[in-house]
């Protein structure tokens, strides 16, 4: 009937045909052009936030938790046969199982430490201030040990060895960063100078080294991460302190089970004992859960989007492609490739992306405006990150469209142009 | 009728089989996620044993104090002590009951004397934690308020656990070691997923048989949470009146030392408390929703312009059809009816298949799919028909296909109805 319908219409007039297929053409291409327009912001949406995360994922991240562990330590009750009520010396307990610890062979450095290892919700906050200068941070108390542990290191080359000899009663590290978004200024220059710690203003730390700017985690970046390193005083000892260790790099296979089979036998020490070990892949895992659940919906969201792109250019264009047979049978007979009958069919659906695109970017360009797509250093908007995402947007849709239309055109081309004219 | 338009549908797809594939997988492919989208919302809120009574449960995880000493804007953030839960919520009378539990569970080592020992996730509770969550018990009972009260060393353990312990499940008044110290079995439940973040543990032991009410910081906070089962959810309002009456006194009280606890409108309902991570800030359930909804017309949208394009195409082959009908004194609106009822079949079939995907793909990859933020426990959040399957479950997908529906094939039917008679006759869509 269709054929019927446009055989009259071609008969009549030339630039009439004309019109008439573009109108034609115009009122799917408008369905397609509403499509591209609300997948590309949408798409644009998604393709940042990737930006983003991946941009903060791949910063240095100030420490390293491989091969690291968290044994946790329990302490016997009355109820236990094994109590021994004679026995009240929890830190020197907890000593001695850190010394115990270290002789071990397969381990590298033991450390106990307060709100402080990687991936762990729990935060203590402090002042640090030098003269007028003065920034809340997270603050972590920790043994030297920790330092090799996680391996920090300083902004002048200190290795975590060095860092460890450096902390002191009377000392403190902290990162890089702390007077950096208040003041711009680096920490560096202060190494060695007093410092007001705590909000107690009868004391003075010196400032023992910068450190290498320690991330929270690794989806949060190092512009927002900002800590400082005290040592562990002792009133805080008890049971409940994080006591980690970094196992040589070839002595991961069943860590914890060698550790605790052993555990009962050679660290219980007075009523402390080791209550459960868990590795530094687990705590990561867990804690970041959230961010990879949401990198997961996110992904999935781009999954979705880029299929229905597919599905929508397959189905328009099969149409389209069917109702040009004719057509493309007589481009073929007057000597166009297969190609560049393909490549009409293609600049026909990418110029209406581009077309599309040219609002989306008014889309994008308000929805970063108004800040509801990702932070990153501080801003929604900047000029690389916005080019980059909307070019990667385009190049997203762009290859589905090429594999939407691929099927058609190649059934559209394989026709013999004789049979199709001959239909006509 | 129906089988008339069941008769066109089916026509329809053999028709045109490259459309009706695309139509199908692109249908499919929208309640597929749709449906993932809702039961990951589902397991957060609707009801399953032990959390039966998800609807009527109020939750004070955490909460926050401050001191005048400590500067302007600073707080001490987390649980609370047993003291502070008995005087501001055990104490309350609207609410049906009211429990005290640790705010978490903690791996601990279990065995039988002078045997390895493995960890398990245990969570320390009063008695009345056994009336508010429906626990399956397989043997025995819970503890009891005299027990309770006495601190005796008594566990209930999950079904797995006696089995690894014990070998068997028939194990009531059996022996065994928790942390080093004995305990006796009381009761064995059902293993519970930890999909029932309040309720979930392995074994479950009552505090008063440990150290950890003495664990206080800030004087009044502690390592405890609470829930509250309210009578129905009308008395919410009259349970946060109480709840803020019986704070202020106590602010009053403790203020003499300079403290005062902060709520941040607390207790949350099952909803809020499942978005509630952190104890220094107040989740926006309003912000929580409107992107679920946003997700949903996205999910929705994109498919729709994708499936109208399809079915306006589909339609123009039908115009001399519709032509005749109209000539024959069809209205408008019939016409209108007939097709989204048409497709209404296409939608509903391809929606069945995405609801089934779904429901196999929460099965197999539950891991991934229910995966918890801010787990303490290892274990992987198991996943059974009494968690995934509601009626409502049933009923959202039936709406969301039905609002696909009317996206996908209500623009192109009334665009269709409109062409003109004598157009349509003669083939014109327009």
């Amino acid at each position: 009937m269709l054929l019927v319908a446009k055989l009259i219409n071609n008969d009549t007039d030339m630039n009439k045909k004309l019109f008439t297929q573009i109108c034609n053409e115009w009122r799917t291409n408008l369905w397609l052009f509403v499509e591209l327009l609300l997948v590309s912001v949408v798409l644009w949406f998604i393709v940042d936030y990737v930006y983003v995360q991946t941009a903060t994922y791949t910063e240095p991240r100030g420490f390293n938790a491989d091969h690291c562990y968290k044994i946790e330590m329990g302490y016997l009750t009355a109820k236990s046969p094994d109590f021994n009520p004679a026995d009240t010396l929890v830190a020197e307990n907890i000593d001695e199982l850190v010394r115990r610890l270290e002789h071990r062979p397969e381990i590298e450095a033991v450390s106990l430490s307060q709100n402080s290892f990687p991936y762990n919700g729990s935060n203590s906050g402090t002042q640090v201030r030098y003269d007028t200068l003065s920034a809340g941070t997270i603050r972590r108390y920790v043994t030297p040990g920790f330092l090799r542990v996680f391996q920090y290191t300083g902004t002048r080359g200190e290795t975590p060895e060095q860092l460890a000899s450096l902390l002191k009663e009377n000392t403190f590290l902290a990162s890089d960063n702390i007077f950096l978004n208040k003041y711009h200024t680096q920490l560096t220059p202060f190494v060695g100078k007093s410092f007001y710690l705590h909000s107690d203003s009868t004391k003075t730390y010196t400032l023992a080294a910068s450190l290498k700017t320690v991330r929270y985690m690794d989806y949060e970046s190092a512009s927002e991460s900002l800590c400082m390193v005290g040592l562990l005083p002792r009133f805080l000892y008890n049971v409940g302190l994080e006591l980690c260790v970094r196992v040589r790099p070839d002595q991961d296979v069943d860590f914890p089970e060698r550790l605790k089979a052993d555990s009962e036998k050679q660290f219980r020490i007075g009523n402390v004992f080791i209550s459960e070990i868990r590795s530094f892949k687990d705590i990561r895992r867990n804690y970041q859960q959230i961010w990879v659940n949401n990198i997961r919906n996110y992904a999935t969201g781009m999954g979705f989007l880029m299929l229905n792109i597919f599905l929508g250019l397959l189905g328009t264009f099969w149409f389209r492609t069917q109702q040009r047979r004719s057509e493309v049978a007589l481009q073929l007979a007057l000597g166009s490739t297969k190609r560049s009958v393909f490549g009409r069919l293609l600049s026909e659906a990418l110029i209406l992306l581009t077309i599309a695109t040219i609002p989306a970017i008014v889309g994008d360009y308000n929805l970063a405006h108004a800040e509801l797509n990702s932070t990153y250093n501080g801003t929604n908007l900047e000029p690389i990150r916005f080019f980059v995402t909307i070019l990667a947007t385009w190049v997203l849709i762009a290859l589905m469209i090429l594999l939407g239309i691929w099927f058609p055109a190649r059934k559209a081309t394989r026709i013999q142009p004789a049979e199709a004219l001959h239909e006509d | 009728m129906i089988k008339q338009y069941f008769k066109q549908a089916i026509v329809q797809l053999r028709q045109q089989p490259v459309i009706s594939a695309i139509t199908i997988v692109g249908t499919a492919l929208a309640i597929f996620l749709i449906m993932l989208v809702v039961m990951i919302q589902q397991v957060k809120v609707a009801p399953f044993s032990p959390e039966s009574n998800r609807d009527r449960f109020l939750h004070v995880r955490f909460m926050s104090i401050t001191n005048k000493s400590w500067g302007e804007g600073s707080s001490s953030n987390g649980p609370m002590s047993i003291e502070t839960a008995r005087e501001c919520f055990k104490s309350l009378k609207t609410p049906e009951l009211v429990t005290t539990y640790l705010v978490m569970t903690i791996s601990t080592p279990v065995s039988l004397p002078n045997k390895p020992a493995t960890g398990v996730d245990m969570r320390q509770t009063d008695d009345d934690f056994w009336k508010v969550f429906d626990f399956h018990f397989v043997n025995g009972k819970a503890y009891d308020h005299a027990e309770f009260e006495a601190g005796l060393p008594v566990a209930v353990i999950t079904e797995s656990v006696a089995r690894m312990v014990f070998n068997s499940t028939d194990v009531v008044g059996k022996e065994f070691r928790l942390n080093h110290s004995p305990y006796r079995v009381v009761g064995v439940v059902k293993d519970v997923s930890t999909l029932a973040t309040t309720a979930y543990a392995q074994v479950w032991i009552p505090y008063t048989s440990t150290d950890t009410p003495k664990d206080i910081w800030s004087d009044y906070m502690g390592l405890y949470s609470v829930t509250i089962l309210a009578h129905s959810r009308d008395d919410f309002d009259k349970i946060r009146q109480e709840v803020n009456q019986r704070r202020d006194a106590y602010n009053k009280l403790i203020g003499e030392n300079g403290y005062e606890l902060i709520y941040r409108n607390r207790p949350y309902d099952q909803e809020k408390n499942a978005i509630a991570f952190g104890a220094n800030f107040e989740p926006n359930i309003k912000k929580d929703r409107i992107n679920r909804l946003v997700i949903f017309v996205i999910l929705l949208l994109v498919p729709a312009i994708n499936l109208s394009s399809m079915t306006q195409s589909r339609l123009r082959q039908r115009v001399s059809e519709i032509g005749v009908r109209r000539a024959f004194g069809s209205t408008r609106m019939e016409m209108v009816g007939q097709i989204i009822m048409e497709n209404f079949i296409i939608t509903l079939l391809a929606g069945i298949l995405g609801l089934i995907f779904s429901i196999i793909f929460a099965y197999v990859g539950n891991e991934i799919l229910f995966a918890q933020p801010y787990s303490n426990s290892y274990n992987v959040p198991a996943i059974d028909a009494s968690i995934l399957l509601h009626a409502s479950t049933f009923i959202y997908a039936l709406l969301f296909c039905f609002i696909l529906n009317l996206l996908s094939s209500g623009i192109p039917a009334w665009r269709a109805s409109r062409t003109s008679i004598v157009n349509a006759l003669g083939g014109k869509t327009h």
